[in-house]
């Protein structure tokens, strides 16, 4: 048998060595971004396609906001001589943050137990990329969902009177707020006893009343002083009171350093804490 | 042959349904529904009364005796809903699992598990109920007309949350969505909670929506729930038809909607 008869032979491939595919490896940072982006495509696009997810996170806290508005607006406007919307659109940006990561983490879960991620980390794709394209991907998601919901509240009245870098600034806080509180989710997630078999009810509905209690007392339902005095402390040092604060600032104007700092503070802590233990509930997910 | 035929097992939907509700019921103890149902109606008390007790405590003067009595049936009907939202999400788990389809392959009557999971999310509704009186007590609620009506105040939250659950039950049957269900169901609560009279008098909305408020299931529940309730004060109206009719009617027509659905949903075969 000839060379060129072997070649022509089923199942011979012949690579010479400018044929082969370049690898590098797995750990390289330049196939980190690539992979990354790959993967973020992956989950906007189950985001995009799941009706249910898109009308949770786009539709539902629209109407939150027009009934906030209808509500208690006139009340609060009253109360404190400034549009209530400065409060109320901020702190429906936040709360549309935390619904979509909470959902976001039992997706994890579901993937896990589906045996998805022990399929990927088989694979030779940068360890990191997995965990990193679940935060971008949650920023995009808020980023997109706060500018929707930005424009629901410029139909109802919400202006920006510091400019547009303020305007742009008070973008990002809830993309901050939200990427924080996925990897908090996240790692609680990791950590929660569910069966493997099924996401963790308890994990659910505690996120979901937790956030329910944050929204009642924070300061863009209703103003500080409406509450009684003993708790005032812990309305007004909450994340997603500084967070409305400081989006309140940028928008409407008053005070803006320090319930930024503060943001930066809860969210920048909250990753500090749980970014490792993240890495390594991550790490245990995918290969148990 | 023959031995195989008699050996063929009758099973009792009776026994088959009451397998199926401790299916449901037994692990709410071990992995947390039970504390998230105790949770959720002190969280809604808390929620409601803390920060609003000032703000729209003035707009309740002279019809209520105090905004803890005003507040109760909307804190009540909030616990219940909660409840069943839970029982969606455990309908959704349940759909996504496929477990709703291997019953579909066994001899078991189409609306049996559908059943089952009513009564488990019955057991929810009672303890968000007591939890939610509870609560009510401790914020200043008071039954003022005996205990008829108190058997009939909470027969009525009790019903509610039947109808509720049906539908609820048949949103996470068919949205097959667990992550969603929860925070899907959960703000339309808030939202339905807000825009009713449990909070604040119709008056002092806005014009162009008091009608809805007035009209809004919610607000007509309250209002039953209310008269069953009875106050120090004379503006609560006392139950009669002209009070109740609404209620039992969107009751009514809830499960009008939900029940020939489920029976859809349940005797199809995926």
């Amino acid at each position: 048998m000839t060379i060129a008869q072997q070649q022509t032979q089923p199942g011979f491939a012949l690579l010479t060595n400018w044929a082969r595919p370049k690898t590098r490896a797995e750990n390289s940072p330049r196939v980190l971004i690539p992979q990354t982006l790959e993967q973020i495509k992956r989950l906007l696009l189950r985001w995009r396609r799941d009706q249910t997810m898109v009308i949770l996170t786009l539709a539902v806290p629209i109407f939150f906001l027009l009934t906030l508005n209808t509500v208690l607006g006139q009340r609060i406007s009253q109360i404190t001589g400034h549009s209530a919307l400065s409060g109320s659109v901020p702190m429906i940006a936040v709360v549309a943050a935390i619904t979509g990561s909470s959902a976001g983490a039992v997706a994890l879960m579901r993937e896990r137990a589906d045996g998805l991620l022990s399929r990927l980390w088989v694979l030779p794709i940068h360890r990191a990329s997995g965990g990193l394209s679940r935060l971008a991907a949650e920023a995009i998601r808020v980023f997109v969902t706060t500018v929707l919901i930005l424009c629901a509240g410029m139909l109802l009245g919400f202006r920006f009177h510091q400019g547009p870098l303020a305007a742009l600034a008070w973008l990002m806080i809830p993309v901050i707020f939200g990427v924080a509180f996925a990897t908090l989710v996240t790692t609680v997630a990791f950590y929660s006893a569910g069966r493997p078999s099924q996401p963790g009810t308890t994990l659910v509905e505690g996120i979901a009343l937790i956030s329910t209690l944050g929204f009642f007392f924070c300061t863009g339902f209703v103003p500080l002083q409406q509450y009684p005095r003993w708790i005032q402390p812990a309305v007004e040092h909450q994340p997603m009171s500084y967070a409305i604060e400081a989006m309140r600032g940028l928008s409407q104007g008053g005070p803006v350093a320090w319930p930024m700092t503060a943001t930066l503070l809860w969210a920048g802590g909250t990753l500090a804490v749980c970014v490792v233990p993240m890495v390594l509930g991550y790490r245990k997910a995918s290969t148990r | 042959m023959t031995a195989a035929i008699a050996l063929r097992p009758e099973p009792s939907a009776l026994q088959q349904w009451w397998v199926l509700t401790v299916r449901s019921i037994a692990p709410t103890l071990r992995n947390g529904e039970t504390a998230t149902a105790v949770a959720a109606s002190v969280i809604f008390t808390a929620g409601f009364y803390i920060p609003l007790k000032d703000f729209m405590g003035a707009a309740t003067q002279g019809i209520a005796s105090s905004y803890g009595q005003y507040l109760t049936p909307l804190i009540a009907l909030q616990g219940i809903s909660f409840a069943s939202i839970s029982g969606a999400f455990r309908a959704a788990t349940d759909s996504a699992a496929g477990i709703n389809r291997r019953f579909g392959s066994m001899p078991i009557a189409a609306l049996t598990p559908a059943a089952a999971r009513m009564s488990a999310n019955m057991y929810r509704c009672v303890v968000g109920l007591v939890i939610a009186l509870i609560c009510g007590h401790a914020i200043g609620f008071r039954f003022h007309r005996g205990p008829l009506y108190i058997v009939g105040f909470c027969l009525l939250v009790l019903l509610v949350g039947l109808a509720l659950s049906s539908l609820f039950d048949l949103i996470g049957t068919r949205a097959k969505n667990p992550e969603a269900t929860t925070p899907l169901l959960m703000l339309p609560q808030l939202i339905f909670g807000l825009i009713s009279v449990g909070v604040q008098p119709a008056e002092q909305f806005p014009g162009w929506i008091q009608p809805i408020v007035r009209n809004q299931p919610i607000s007509q529940f309250i209002y039953a729930l209310r008269a069953l309730a009875g106050d120090t004060t004379a503006a609560v109206s006392s139950p009669t038809w002209s009070v109740m009719t609404p209620t039992y009617l969107w009751i009514l027509g809830l499960f009008a909607i939900a029940v020939p659905m489920s029976a859809v949903s349940a005797s199809r075969r995926p």
